[in-house]
């Protein structure tokens, strides 16, 4: 995997409604490059709909997103909608992994994984089934590439999904829920993966309630509430000092929720 | 019995002949417009919704035997003069398109939203979406009822003894008005149709097998 150089995001005054309801409240966030944010908050707080902002899987009603400076969705700031074949090309550069895994259940492993390759890059299917081998093997499946997702489990999935997204040499990585959809066994063998993306530089936005993950790997942590971002920090400050009262009550009932006494 | 099998045998031929051309056909072409026409429906731009909507409706609420009056005796009227086969083949292909472009559109809405997003996000074109993705889904649940609508197309082909294409009921009927004979021309009918949709089902469970080999379990 030739490793490019990671991409940084930024979103300025970001809005998004559905209906009357405003999903994103002027959002400003820099994602900077080479570095792993964690979007947590309570669910409806408007972390995934951030994220899929990010690579316009839903538009936003006003505001910027840019990857590295470069807008993504609109022409220009307030102006038309970008063109399909333009977001399709700014869209190569972002890749993402889902809470459903979402793979294609027609496919082998390696057919989910060399797809992209073959219909977006444009490799012939030798170049591409060797590379989406390659992913395979970095997220541990390099045995499984002829079993259909449903002969996976969620773990395996999970992986090939990530497998899928690397292999395209993405410049910056979505997560959404990763591991919300997994047995909590299997949780281990899909953060192990996405640590070791992390430590080899690659930009992560990660949406989870792995306040574990977030604490360990995360160089930012973003806490949001109500379509806004209540507070940010390294992951000491917010889970260890947590100022804002949104933020510390949020906390406080996951440790009760997770908590070892009984 | 064996004369009149002897002196009809080639007529019959003749209409099981003309009776699969006209299916295979109507169904294929049917099945095609039906696939445009949901695509029309689902990427196309909104003021085609409308007009959609009500062909098939049209189409769903008026009997078979109807249109094909309307188009081969009505379609002089603008124009459109077509011999009975093809009239029968284009009533088939306009029949069975409204009732496929039904199946499809259920067929599509049952594809998981996020398999199609995965694609968007890795950044697909819509038509690869659709080919690659959309339609080796859908067919898992799709192609049950679009074998079965094939397997009454079949014997909708019969209608099309009322407009004069000599396909097999045209030929059996010539046949008993000729001989007076019932029994054996209807049996006929009967096995025929019998082999026939018993040739498509297989084929129809040949074709499930090949799109759900992915479900069953050979681990």
């Amino acid at each position: 995997m030739t490793s490019q150089t990671a991409a940084s995001a930024h979103l300025r005054n970001v809005n998004k409604f559905y209906g009357p309801f405003q999903a994103l409240k002027d959002v400003s966030l820099d994602i900077p490059p080479g570095k792993v944010t964690c979007l947590i908050g309570p669910s409806g707080s408007g972390k995934s709909t951030l994220l899929r902002c990010i690579n316009v899987l839903e538009l936003y009603d006003s505001g910027e997103v840019r990857i590295d400076d470069q807008l993504i969705g609109y022409d220009s700031p307030g102006g038309k909608v970008m063109a399909a074949n333009r977001l399709r090309e700014m869209r190569r550069e972002i890749g993402m992994v889902f809470q459903q895994f979402n793979l294609w259940p027609h496919m082998t492993a390696l057919q989910n994984v060399a797809e992209g390759l073959e219909r977006v890059r444009g490799l012939k299917r030798p170049e591409a089934q060797a590379r989406a081998r390659e992913a395979l093997a970095k997220v541990g499946l390099a045995d499984k590439e002829d079993n259909h997702p449903s002969h996976l489990s969620g773990g395996q999935q999970q992986r090939v999904a990530i497998a899928r997204a690397i292999a395209m040499e993405p410049r910056i990585m979505l997560f959404d829920e990763p591991t919300s959809a997994l047995d909590p066994e299997l949780v281990g063998e899909v953060l192990g993966v996405m640590k070791q993306l992390a430590a080899e530089g690659m930009t992560m936005v990660v949406v989870t309630h792995e306040m574990g993950f977030a604490a360990h790997v995360a160089d930012r942590v973003v806490f949001m509430e109500r379509g806004e971002i209540v507070a940010t920090g390294s992951p000491r400050d917010v889970f260890n000092n947590p100022t804002d009262p949104r933020l510390a009550s949020f906390l406080q009932g996951y440790r009760e929720r997770n908590s070892l006494d009984f | 019995m064996t004369e009149i099998i002897q002196r009809y045998g080639p007529d019959l031929l003749t209409g099981f002949g003309y009776t699969i051309l006209s299916w295979a056909l109507g169904t294929l072409l049917g099945l095609v417009l039906g696939f445009m026409i949901e695509i029309a429906r689902r990427f196309g731009p909104a003021f085609l919704r409308y007009p959609i909507r009500a062909y098939v409706e049209f189409v769903r609420g008026t009997p078979f035997l109807v249109q094909l009056f309307v188009l081969y005796y009505g379609g002089p009227l603008i124009g459109l003069r077509l011999d009975a086969l093809p009239a029968g083949i284009l009533g088939l292909t306009i029949y069975g398109s409204a009732y496929f472009t039904e199946i499809l559109r259920a067929g599509f809405d049952a594809v998981p939203v996020g398999q199609v997003e995965a694609a968007r996000a890795i950044g697909f074109r819509n038509t690869t979406i659709i080919t690659r993705i959309m339609v080796p889904v859908m067919m898992v649940s799709a192609l049950p009822a679009l074998v079965n609508f094939a397997i009454i197309l079949t014997k909708e082909t019969v209608i099309l003894s009322m407009i004069t294409v000599p396909e097999i009921m045209f030929q059996t009927q010539t046949m008993m008005s000729e001989t007076f004979a019932f029994v054996a021309p209807i049996l006929i009918l009967a096995l025929f149709f019998w082999g026939f949709v018993e040739l498509i089902s297989r084929f129809g469970r040949r074709l499930e097998r090949r799109f759900t080999h992915y479900l069953l379990d050979r681990s």
